[in-house]
């Protein structure tokens, strides 16, 4: 008979961690941008989609996003604890192990890839695990600490859910999608640029090769400048060229003409609270544009729908 | 038999029995989900849903 030593035995960790802390891990404010833009490519796309299909390609995406979200925080736990924005997220507090977040994330991709693949179909199911894959090994792992370049190419991954729906509601992926990712991707990087400039401290010690980190704030402001220069012709073009008709039209030239004057605030105000308000009302109004941009096509679809809808049962009833 | 001796093995604090049983109904919940969606999918479907476009 062997004698055990149970003070020698080091006891396994049991998790205290709740559904909430889980929840987080999802990243729920970008999974919600995730989730518009989805059903923007998904509502606009031709053809009718069965609402379960719809819903069961959704929610796949969702899930997918939150996957991504998972792992992402799982491997970036180290540097989450030393940034201010991130060291509440359930990894730096101790709720839940690098570990179990990256099983949870995994679990999640793999069963949002296979759901949408066998219930939708198999191309809008690729593209899912693409993004999965390009947010986390791409984006994650290889550029975020290696470039400053991080966020564009990186932006790439949060371009993509409206051409998965697309791909999801069609079988295939034509112009329009590409452009909806074309404004997503032009988007990104004034949007997390002007975060950056503002969080550059957090950044800094985290040792992430943000740009303002690497090439100073000035170079920052005049690169925000060029991107959405080239974001609100991006935007405007699907209009120019026919896709998208003279509503959306107007209404990227309204919206893009209110980035514009802010970006250009941002490169002009370059010192003090000045300097500070123009940052943080770019990042603001930079939600507020792509949302209201994406808002224009779904209503574009969804008003006419609904005013067939009224007319014909006002004229079954009467 | 001593009867007020410490139990063997690990006993779990309430918080920790708490939040378990959390994590056991929301694991439930999401594949109920899933069966639920699966059933949805292959209803609207029907035979089809073995037929997809790669």
């Amino acid at each position: 008979m062997s004698v055990v030593d149970h003070n020698a035995i080091e006891l396994p960790r049991i998790s205290e961690a709740e559904v909430g802390d889980y929840l987080a891990l999802l990243k729920p404010r970008v999974m919600s941008l995730v989730i518009f833009t989805a059903l923007v490519g998904l509502v606009i796309a031709p053809g009718h989609v069965h609402p379960i299909i719809a819903f069961t390609s959704i929610l796949c995406i969702a899930v997918g996003a939150g996957a991504s979200g998972a792992l992402n925080m799982a491997y970036e736990g180290d540097i989450d604890a030393l940034m201010s924005r991130t060291a509440n997220r359930p990894i730096p507090r101790g709720r839940i192990t690098r570990e179990e977040a990256t099983a949870f994330g995994l679990v999640l991709a793999f069963f949002s890839v296979m759901t949408l693949g066998i219930l939708v179909n198999w191309l809008a199911g690729g593209l899912l695990a693409f993004t999965i894959f390009f947010y986390v090994v791409i984006y994650t792992m290889l550029l975020k600490r290696w470039t400053a370049q991080n966020i564009v190419i990186g932006g790439a991954a949060g371009a993509l859910p409206p051409v998965v729906a697309w791909a999801a509601a069609t079988g295939s992926l034509s112009m329009e999608p590409v452009l909806l990712f074309l404004i997503i991707f032009f988007w990104t990087p004034p949007h997390f640029w002007a975060l950056a400039l503002f969080r550059s401290d957090d950044y800094a010690r985290a040792g992430v090769p943000m740009l303002p980190v690497v090439a100073g704030p000035d170079a920052t402001r005049l690169q925000i400048l060029l991107y959405t220069i080239v974001l609100v012709a991006i935007a405007v073009a699907p209009w120019l060229l026919g896709y998208f008709d003279a509503i959306y039209g107007v209404t990227s030239l309204v919206l893009g003409a209110g980035m514009m004057v802010l970006a250009v605030n941002v490169y002009r105000r370059r010192e003090g609270s000045e300097a500070l308000r123009a940052t943080r009302k770019l990042f603001a109004f930079s939600i507020l544009y792509l949302f209201a941009l994406f808002a224009t096509l779904l209503l574009e679809v969804v008003v006419p729908a609904v005013a067939l809808a009224i007319r014909t049962i006002a004229v079954a009833i009467g | 038999m001593d009867d007020k001796r410490m139990p063997d093995g690990i006993v779990l604090t309430e918080a920790q029995k708490r939040s378990r049983r959390q994590r056991s109904i929301a694991i439930a919940l999401a594949l109920g989900v899933l069966v639920v969606l699966f059933f949805a999918v292959t209803m609207v479907k029907g035979p089809a849903v073995l037929v997809r476009p790669m």
